[in-house]
């Protein structure tokens, strides 16, 4: 690659609730993937366990630092920066990620994205069916023709979190101690023991006595000095808890059989055959087979009986699934988007704030 | 951060920006004559280098070298850095050649890992011919991005033929007296106009992807066959390869070191340096080191009485003048104003003052032209101002307030005490001790060369419950003398009093005796 043209790479971020995706525009793969955490105060916190907004700022500038001086080793001043977020993401937060970058780092441009709709600049599709299951919620969201569908979004806070207190309560029933385990061992047991298992063993396994043999066991070493059971039967429930019904009889598949009830009939169709799982949560084994197969098994229920759809097609992205979101940022960061729609450091000047779809004041049609 | 046992945070000083620090922590920016730390001065990167074997590299080859150094690799397993271990390979053929070939291969020191463990092969040179890794989609999304490039090149040039077709509409002046436009540029000698064409389409638009509705992603061998949690990665050591991310421990590889860097700070008002590293990696020495420890008086505390609710108590403090220049200390209320030079420069206060103008004239004017374009000039207005402001106030950051609460009052002495410059030859001399300084005997208790020990009376607060920790504070004021202008103009150095905030930790209080 010529010298003229790695200098223009720019970086983009992708910031997750446990991971934060970082690398430069134009590549395929980030260059690092890391927990998003700071040390703050002496201790390591998450960056969205932040008190207030100082809390949050204060919290921002060393983990900018870290990207900046340890990850990019680039110096910030004048440099335009790419951050792939959530539709969902809280004000305060991107308010405060708008500020640090501007104020303290001087950034000469900044270009927001949504995380959903640039995801599908990775398969070259205009519309698709985005599910977005990460840490701490699960988001679905249709894009049609390139336009996020925002009055049929769905979202449950199913994601990693809840997978990891789930295998906890099941840990607890079979070992004493359990409780007290951190979410780093947690998060361990989930990714080296336990998948996603068929529907016809789980509707067993949910039975008070399953006719069908356990998968082996797995003995946990923990720190060093004792051994968790973890058992074939909670390998195999850890991640039940993403298409149990709850109380509203709502889980995963009902998410997107709901985003499709809301879009127009002439879509439904297309969508539920572009289907595109993103968030590091869906790169568990046996994931997609089994969201298909409840797919086709909720849809027999009466209240879609509506939908009228035959089949449920899945994209497959050239990326891992953690980081389809963040390649998407890279694909948009390569393009002239970077110069035209980016928030320049003078329009942020003008009133201090970020354009915010959900703000009336920015979102809506000029003359 | 910690600069071991001077660095003792009894003692802390606020910066400018309201931070505490202390003072090892601190910088002093001559050009200002204001703390920094390393919250409020901008970083820099300056070089790049490798930790490990100390490259140094100019950052346009970092970059293109990804930030990573090409002959150190880190383990995949621990992250340890990687250590190249040779091996001689005797030939399988000892007739052939007696020279025993040289081999080497990368093993971690830290948990046994090593290349051979994957299968990779040992290479013949030490360096730089490990095998390189491209990701299996680079192609694929290398033409994804050309197409919307192509797309976005497309819309530009689109628009522009809108715009040009739009003019093309409007009816020339000469068109309407009979002389068109063509036979006019004919006649001048123009070359003709060129009728607009409509940009071609030449973007090549990329299959797209298909979706399958045949998922095969679970494995039945994961319902009967035991794992062994030793051959599968953890997340960690997953996401060190995020194109890979390896289940099985077998496909893990080495991986290249990132590169470290070293910085320069700079005061964000002034622009100056306030720390600049030297560019060899191996120097820890720095060109230009403005630590607020060389300017500074340093507070230490001696002696404190036992911290009694309500109870006065004395406590001794040791002063020492780091610099080469007498200096004046005196004490102000802990809450005292302390004066932070104004960052707006006068500039941009003028031409704030005739955006204010503006916007009376604006508001004068006719109520009518008001009401028709209004809301345009007004947001007009309104961005000047800001934009004026912003130039300097609104984008520097504000000091915040310090967040430490003060339990305990001081009496702040009315006298002030000097301390004599800095003498290091002083040290060695113990008996040539005269002091000609005429000292406030109820304030200092002793002195030698240039450090001075100060009573100071503290009242901890009534209400105290027992075993709080004790929080005092005071604004110390000092003489500083400027070299800076000195140098500059050859001028006598300047010098006036610079104030800071001192916060300190006296301990714990006790119950009544």
């Amino acid at each position: 690659m010529p010298l003229y043209e790695v200098e223009k790479s720019t970086i983009v971020l992708d910031i997750g609730t446990a991971y934060t995706k970082f690398g430069f525009t134009g590549e395929p793969v980030p260059r690092s993937i890391f927990r998003t955490q700071v040390k703050s105060k002496g201790q390591l916190r998450s960056l969205l366990d932040y008190q207030d907004s100082q809390d949050l700022y204060d919290m921002l500038v060393d983990f900018f630092h870290d990207i900046y001086f340890k990850y990019a080793l680039n110096s910030p001043k004048d440099k335009p920066i790419v951050i792939v977020e959530s539709l969902l993401c809280p004000i305060i937060f991107r308010e405060s990620v708008a500020k640090v970058l501007f104020k303290h780092y001087g950034i000469s441009s900044l270009l927001l994205l949504s995380s959903h709709l640039v995801s599908l600049a990775t398969l070259a599709v205009e519309t698709a069916l985005v599910l977005d299951v990460g840490y701490k919620e699960a988001v679905c969201i249709p894009i049609c023709y390139g336009l996020p569908m925002i009055n049929a979004w769905q979202s449950l806070d199913l994601g990693s979190c809840s997978i990891h207190r789930n295998l906890q309560s099941l840990l607890y029933e079979k070992n004493s101690g359990a409780e007290s385990l951190s979410e780093w061992i947690l998060e361990d047991i989930k990714v080296r023991c336990c998948f996603v298992t068929k529907r016809s063993r789980a509707e067993q396994l949910s039975l008070s006595k399953p006719e069908l043999g356990p998968c082996p066991e797995v003995k946990y070493p923990v720190e060093g000095n004792s051994i968790l059971r973890v058992t074939g039967t909670i390998r195999e429930k850890a991640y039940e808890i993403l298409f149990d019904e709850d109380n509203d009889h709502l889980c995963l598949p009902t998410m997107i059989l709901d985003a499709l009830m809301k879009v127009n009939v002439d879509l439904r169709n297309q969508l539920a055959e572009n289907i595109l799982l993103i968030g590091g949560t869906t790169m568990a084994m046996g994931f997609k087979s089994r969201l298909k197969e409840e797919l086709l098994h909720h849809m027999k229920e009466e209240r879609y009986r509506k939908l009228n759809i035959k089949c449920f097609k899945f994209h497959a992205s050239p990326s891992k699934e953690n980081y389809t979101a963040w390649l998407g940022g890279a694909i948009y960061g390569a393009t002239d988007w970077l110069n035209t729609k980016a928030l320049t450091k003078d329009e942020y000047f003008e009133d201090n704030r970020l354009p915010d779809w959900s703000d009336l004041k920015y979102n809506t049609r000029r003359p | 951060m910690s600069a071991g046992f001077l660095d003792i945070d009894c003692v802390k000083y606020a910066c400018t920006c309201g931070l505490l620090k202390t003072l090892q922590q601190l910088y002093f920016c001559r050009y200002c004559s204001e703390l920094r730390c390393t919250f409020c001065v901008s970083h820099e990167v300056d070089s790049h280098f490798c930790g490990k074997c100390c490259e140094n590299l100019p950052s346009a080859e970092a970059r293109v070298k990804k930030n990573r150094c090409v002959n150190c690799f880190i383990c995949p397993s621990c992250r340890q850095e990687l250590s190249t271990r040779a091996a001689s390979k005797q030939p399988a053929n000892p007739e052939e050649s007696k020279a025993t070939k040289r081999t080497y291969y990368l093993s971690c020191l830290c948990c046994r890992w090593s290349s051979r463990d994957i299968g990779l092969p040992d290479q013949t040179a030490a360096t730089g011919s490990w095998p390189k890794r491209e990701s299996i989609h680079s192609n694929r999304i290398q033409e994804i991005v050309s197409m919307y490039k192509g797309l976005q090149e497309k819309e530009k040039l689109d628009k522009e033929f809108f715009k040009k077709k739009q003019k093309e509409k409007i009816i020339s002046y000469t068109d309407k007296t009979g002389i068109t436009a063509a036979a006019l540029r004919k006649r001048i000698g123009l070359p003709e106009d060129k009728p607009i064409l409509k940009p071609k389409n030449a973007v090549k638009i990329v299959t797209p992807s298909k979706a399958d509705e045949n998922i095969d992603d679970f494995d039945e061998e994961v319902l009967t066959k035991s794992i062994n949690l030793l051959e599968i990665t953890s997340i960690d050591q997953r996401l060190l390869q995020p194109d890979v991310q390896p289940k099985e421990i077998s496909n893990i590889f080495p991986i290249q070191k990132i590169l470290s860097i070293k910085r320069s700070l700079r005061c964000r008002r002034c622009e100056h340096n306030v720390s600049k590293p030297e560019y060899n990696p191996n120097s820890i020495k720095f060109k230009i080191q403005l630590f607020a420890y060389y300017h500074i008086p340093e507070v230490r505390i001696v002696t404190v009485e036992p911290l009694r609710a309500g109870q006065a108590c004395e406590l001794i403090l040791k002063f020492t003048n780091p610099t080469q220049h007498q200096t004046t200390v005196s004490f102000l209320p802990f809450d005292s104003p302390i004066e932070v030079k104004e960052a707006i420069p006068e500039e941009g206060a003028i031409s704030q003052e005739d955006s204010l103008e503006e916007l009376d004239k604006s508001s004068l004017t006719p109520s009518k032209k008001k009401s028709s374009s209004g809301t345009k000039l007004m947001s007009l207005v309104d961005t000047h101002i800001t934009l004026t402001t912003s130039r300097s106030s609104a984008r520097a950051l504000s000091p915040r307030s310090i967040a430490e609460s003060i339990n305990c009052t001081v009496d702040i002495p009315s006298s002030t005490f000097i301390l004599p410059p800095r003498d290091d030859a002083a040290e060695y001399d113990d008996f040539n001790e005269v002091h000609n300084i005429q000292d406030d005997k109820k304030l200092v208790v002793w002195r030698k060369s240039n450090k001075a020990y100060i009573k100071l009376v503290v009242t901890p607060n009534e209400d105290m419950p027992i075993d709080t920790t004790v929080t005092t504070g005071f604004t110390m004021s000092h003489l500083y003398t400027n070299t800076i202008a000195s140098v500059a103009d050859n001028k006598k150095p300047q010098k006036f009093n610079h104030n800071m905030r001192v916060i300190l930790k006296l301990g714990k209080s006790v119950g009544l005796n």
